[in-house]
Order: structure tokens, then sequence, then C-alpha cells
């Protein structure tokens, strides 16, 4: 067991940059998905292209700059984090944070409307049951 | 949401429930906003367009919409290569526009026919036979040039021209005229030169 984790954390450990690792990165320009799962011929020449500069040595950003000379910020998988595209980034972190902060008010009005609703599943007891009720009562204590 | 109760026992704290649920609503109606006009963004800039093509269909010569791209191959008077061209530069010239990649293979056969007209006109003041590569790395593309013996110019998108020309794949060819109209529009790939040639003879 303990060696085949071992195996497991081989990978990650290898410190060499993989063609994949940087394809996770980019999406195929012409296919619209992560380079990583592109397989159309230009897809192949950017995986070409990231092979070469691994062989040189660049490091991953300088490749992933070097698509990005070559296809315009388009070619970048996340969107850039400025101008409007920021929104992308902001708006998920934005609707967690409303939803934690709408948690208290939340609970606050669920804990209020229980025992109204519970009234009001059934109808208030005619005089009679209430007269019966209390004989009832009376006879427990 | 439930309604509120209806006996007298709430009827204490329902003013300010009332208001609270008042802006509640107010809050969620913002939020939805937003995300309605988020996606009407998305869908205005949306990145293929037909207005091209519709205005082909009815017989009309669209505007061409403007282009400056750094020159990736010099030839015929357009360069040298990585200066900022732009299709305005060239009015007055009828433009054979081809977007092409080196990774498209009716490109490479549709090469030979472009070379073909590119010779008839070339030095010509009235037409000119203009590349435009897209979506291609521009090592492979100066490499596809020089294995098919390109003789036209070509510029390089970084991907706006093919938003704009509404491309939707290569290669696809425009004619421009001189006033800067589309006249003709190929989609895929030339067969024959006469598909440009008979169009330039009637401009």
């Amino acid at each position: 067991m303990i060696a085949l984790l071992a195996l497991a954390a081989l990978p990650s450990a290898a410190a060499a940059l993989t063609v994949t690792e940087v394809a996770r990165e980019v999406r195929c320009p012409t296919c619209n998905t992560p380079l990583d799962v592109s397989s159309s011929p230009a897809a192949d020449d950017m995986k070409e292209y990231i092979a070469e500069r691994i062989d040189r040595g660049w490091d991953k950003q300088r490749i992933i700059d070097g698509l990005v000379d070559e296809f315009g910020e388009g070619v970048l998988a996340t969107p850039p984090k400025s101008g409007f595209d920021l929104i992308a980034w902001l708006v998920p972190g934005l609707a967690v944070l409303a939803g934690l902060a709408a948690i208290p008010f939340i609970t606050r009005a669920w804990a209020r409307r229980r025992p109204a609703a519970g009234r009001g599943e059934t109808p208030p007891p005619t005089s009679d049951e209430a007269r019966r009720l209390d004989d009832e009562l009376r006879r427990l204590r | 949401m439930q309604a509120p109760a209806e006996d007298g026992t709430a009827a204490t704290g329902g003013g300010r429930w009332d208001r609270r649920r008042a802006v509640a609503a107010i809050v969620g109606g913002v939020l939805v906003a937003g995300v309605i006009a988020l996606l009407v963004v998305g869908l205005v800039n949306r990145d293929v367009g037909t207005s091209i093509q519709d205005a082909l269909d009815e017989g009309e010569r669209p505007e061409a919409p403007g282009l400056t791209a750094p020159v990736l191959i010099a030839a015929d008077g357009v360069g040298p290569a990585g200066a900022q061209v732009s299709l305005d530069d060239l009015r007055g010239r009828t433009v054979v526009l081809n977007f092409w990649a080196s990774w498209c293979e009716p490109c490479k056969r549709e090469a030979p026919i472009l070379n073909d007209v590119a010779r008839r006109y070339e030095g010509s003041a009235d037409v000119v036979v203009l590349g435009v590569d897209v979506q291609d790395l521009s090592e492979k593309a100066l490499a596809f040039a020089k294995a098919h013996g390109i003789n036209y110019p070509s510029l390089r998108d970084s991907g706006q021209a093919y938003a704009d020309y509404e491309i939707t794949g290569v290669p696809e060819t425009f004619i421009v005229d001189a006033q800067g109209r589309i006249a003709l529009k190929v989609i895929g790939e030339l067969t024959e030169p006469a598909q440009l040639t008979t169009a330039l003879g009637q401009l």
C-alpha cells in the first residue's frame, strides 16, 4: 500500500515540466477546448511548440507568454484578471459571500416562522374541545 | 416562500417583516438583473455573426471590416515583415483576401491557385492578393509559405480579423473592391483560378 502511494506520488514529485502541464493552461483556438484534451491539427502544432520549448529549458510562464504572443490573450484557458474579464473572477466569490451573509437573516426568519407554521397546520380548538382538554389536564394533575 | 401567518399573533412584527421582505426582493431583483445584463453583453459580443453573409445573400456589397495586422510575409509592395499594414493602405486596389492556416489541408491544395492569380496581377496597381494567417504559429506559417512557394504577401491575425470577417473555418476568400466593399466571399477551398479571376474581371 505504501509502495503504491509512493508510486502515485512520483509523477508530481518529479520536477520536470510536461507538455500536459502547460497545455492545461491554454486552449486550442480552433476547437475552444483545453489544449491538453484537444487533438486538432492546430492543437498538435501547439503541443509540438510546447515540447520544443520545454526541451530548450523554457519555464511554464515563458511558454504560455510565447503562446499569447502567437495567438492573443484568447488562448489562455482562464480569462485574464483585468478589465471586463475580471467579472468572471469576482462574480463567483461575491455570490458565495452574499450567500454567507444571508445565512443569519434566513435562519432567523425560519426560526421565527416555524412556530407560526405549526399553529397554522391545525385549526384552533373549538370551545367544546378546549373545555374537554382543560378537564383532561386537570385530571392528570 | 410561505405566506405570513394569518392569525393575529404574528401581526405585531408584521410591519418590520414586510419591510425586510421588500429589501430582500429588491436585492434579489438587482442580482437577477445583473446576471441578465451579463448574459446580454455576452450575446451581443458573440464571436460569430452572419451580417456579411446576409448582406451578400441580398445582393449587397457590405463594407469590409477594418483590418490592421503585422506583415508575416512581405511581397508585392506589402511589407516589410513585422510592419503594421491596414486594408485602408490598399484602398484603390482590389484585394483578394485569403484567410489561411498552415495546418489546414484545403489551404495547401488551394495555394497553387492563389499563387497563379497573384502571378497574373503581379505588379498591378489594380489587384493585390493578400493572405491572412489565422490561428497559427508563425514559425509553422513561414514554413508553409516556403514549402508552397507563396509569392503573395500575408498578414498575421491575432483573432480580431477572424471575428470581424465572421470566419467559420479556413480557408475563406474574400474579394474587397477598390472602394473597400466585399464583392465576393468563397467559403472553403478554391478549386480553380476562374473563381477569382471571373469576379475580378467584372469589377
